[in-house]
């Protein structure tokens, strides 16, 4: 059972710039909960990929960041939620190399391999939602 | 990342900026090849760098700040050395399959070389990567008959393979009534025709032998023609008869010929892979491969087919691009 | 692979001049290229085989595919300048006898 621990953070993608804000907020509550460097970069670098689907896909939606926890352990969770066209081939979004685009980067399979709990809901008309979890090792 | 690596990685550099000799840097380069086999990404390297650089000497705050960047910059290449793991699985998941596939194809051909009566077949039948595109095959007719079947499929690899196994069971169960060569082809090319690509078409030699007569009715449907080797002129010629290759054109209809062999005469039998193979830089020209037939038609067919391939594999410098059969039969 | 593809459109027709070498890996290039023409409308497609200097049986089935897609959408289609070893492919497939060749002088 998953619990918030703290308020979470809910910020609005409308414009680009609204990503970086999304990731500013991600990488200081990563930071409070202890993270390292490296993992604070690969939770922005989460939310960018998150925020930017948004953005280019879906126009407009929210990210919302949350201190979790579950067991005694603390994690961090993001979730996307826009309410765009929709994945038609989730499975085909997850495989690398996929990018409607065409666009390099780390896409949703790199957002996957860099979290620990990864869970996508989406379909054609509907909107997306994703929902991560990194969890803090000590 | 293990705090023994750190350490290594903490005296590398500690040494290496105190000497700046190359032992340093050889032994960087050794402790590369161990991250990368670690599979250490390329973010973390760096974060051990600034790190590294830290408990060598005071950093100023602006480099302490580049590597912030550098770290960031690089989470991208990590994720691309990760996906490159997931690449590795799947293509060796995809080459097994290919194997799988490949040894099966290979049960489509004949497993071994027929042996007749009154003659001597010889093939060679390589494919250019695996799967073959490439199809032949020998059947027992009534009255001391067998039919020879020699075909190419558009293409290579799997597309190639996959119609190969269509065109087996056609030319199998067709086979089983024993059309006639022209008849044959007419059928084949129906079932072709509907059941395959629009790009992709078949071209094919169907004959019967008759081991009794020594003659040989075929037909041909686009296929690259044979040779005809006359012992008592010592010549070779062209086989006649040409037609549209299966599965372009719903209507074809194909015109059958007979030659009969008397002992001696050789039937080379071939696909494009024979004669478009390369001279060096150019092409071979049918010239050339007469040339080569001439030389070796003294020798037993197996022996044949095989000295033409070696050689034309040399000429090539043994690049084999197309897939590649011959087939000789001589009447001894 | 070197292929080259150019293209001479007057309105609805188009004459397009292939380069080099047109086999399995170049094909499906060649082949977007030509139907993107006829997907666009196009009434006319002449194919300019002057400058190639490989075509392997890919090639041919190209053109198969071609030639079936612009009967359907009502577009003629041709071939011209093939070069020796080009004409001998199309002869031997038996090809050469339903599709329109035009010779060059003509072209």
């Amino acid at each position: 059972m998953v619990v918030a621990a703290s308020n979470p953070e809910t910020i609005r993608i409308e414009r680009e710039n609204d990503i970086v804000t999304a990731r500013h907020i991600g990488r200081n509550m990563s930071k409070e909960l202890g993270f390292g460097a490296i993992m604070q970069s690969r939770i922005a670098t989460s939310i960018s990929e998150l925020a930017r689907n948004i953005f280019l896909y879906a126009g407009s939606g929210t990210i919302t960041i949350a201190i979790v926890e579950r067991e005694g352990k603390k994690g961090l969770q993001i979730t996307a939620i826009d309410e765009g066209p929709g994945i038609p081939d989730i499975r085909k979004a997850l495989e690398d190399g996929y990018t409607t685009s065409g666009a390099l980067g780390a896409g949703l399979p790199g957002v996957q391999r860099m979290m620990d709990c990864f869970d996508i809901e989406s379909a054609p008309g509907k909107g997306t939602r994703v929902d991560v979890i990194k969890w803090f090792e000590q | 990342m293990t705090r023994r690596l750190e350490e290594e990685y903490v005296q590398i550099l500690r040494d290496y900026l105190n000497s700046q000799e190359e032992d340093e840097l050889y032994g960087a380069q050794k402790l590369g090849k161990w991250l990368l086999l670690k599979d250490i990404s390329p973010e973390e390297l760096v974060d051990l760098h600034s790190r590294a650089l830290e408990s060598v000497e005071e950093v100023p705050e602006f480099v302490r700040a580049s590597f912030r960047m550098l770290t960031e910059v690089m989470i991208e290449y990590g994720n691309a050395h990760r996906s490159l793991q997931s690449w590795r699985n799947k293509h060796a998941q995809l080459q097994s399959e290919v194997e799988i596939a490949s040894a099966m194809q290979q049960s489509l051909l004949p497993q071994t070389i027929p042996t007749y009566p009154g003659v001597e077949i010889g093939v060679v039948s390589i494919a250019a990567n695996g799967m073959s595109g490439d199809y032949y095959d020998f059947m027992h007719f009534s009255g001391h008959r067998f039919s020879l079947t020699i075909g190419d499929i558009t293409g290579k690899g799997i597309p190639a393979a996959m119609c190969m196994s269509m065109l087996k069971y056609a030319v199998d169960s067709l086979g089983e009534i024993q059309l006639g060569p022209n008849q044959m082809l007419r059928h084949l090319n129906r079932v072709v025709e509907r059941n395959i690509d629009p790009s992709m078409f078949v071209t094919m030699l169907f004959g019967c032998y008759d081991t009794n007569h020594h003659c040989f009715r075929y037909a041909v449907a686009g296929h690259e023609p044979g040779f005809l080797y006359r012992a008592r002129e010592g010549k070779f010629y062209d086989l006649e008869g040409r037609g549209i290759a299966l599965g372009i054109s719903a209507d074809s209809t194909y015109v059958e010929h007979e030659v009969a062999l008397q002992t001696g005469d050789v039937l080379i039998l071939l696909t494009d892979g024979v004669t478009e193979s390369k001279k060096g830089r150019s092409y071979l020209v049918r010239e050339d491969l007469v040339g080569f037939l001439q030389n070796e038609v003294d020798k037993p067919a197996q022996l044949m087919a095989d000295e033409i391939y070696r050689r034309l594999m040399m000429l090539a410098q043994f690049e084999q691009r197309d897939d590649y059969t011959m087939i000789v039969l001589r009447r001894t | 692979m070197d292929l080259t593809i150019q293209t001479i459109s007057e309105e609805t027709e188009h004459q397009v001049i292939l380069g080099g070498e047109i086999d399995a890996y170049t094909c499906p290039k060649v082949k977007e290229r030509l139907l993107s023409l006829l997907e666009a409308g196009a009434t006319r497609l002449t194919v300019d085989l002057k400058a190639v200097e490989y075509m392997d049986s890919t090639g041919i089935g190209m053109f198969v595919a071609l030639m079936k897609a612009c009967k359907r959408s009502g577009c003629s289609f041709f071939v011209e300048n093939l070069s020796e070893r080009v004409e001998r492919l199309f002869r031997i497939t038996g090809f050469y006898d339903l599709i329109a060749i035009r010779k060059g002088e003509e072209a």
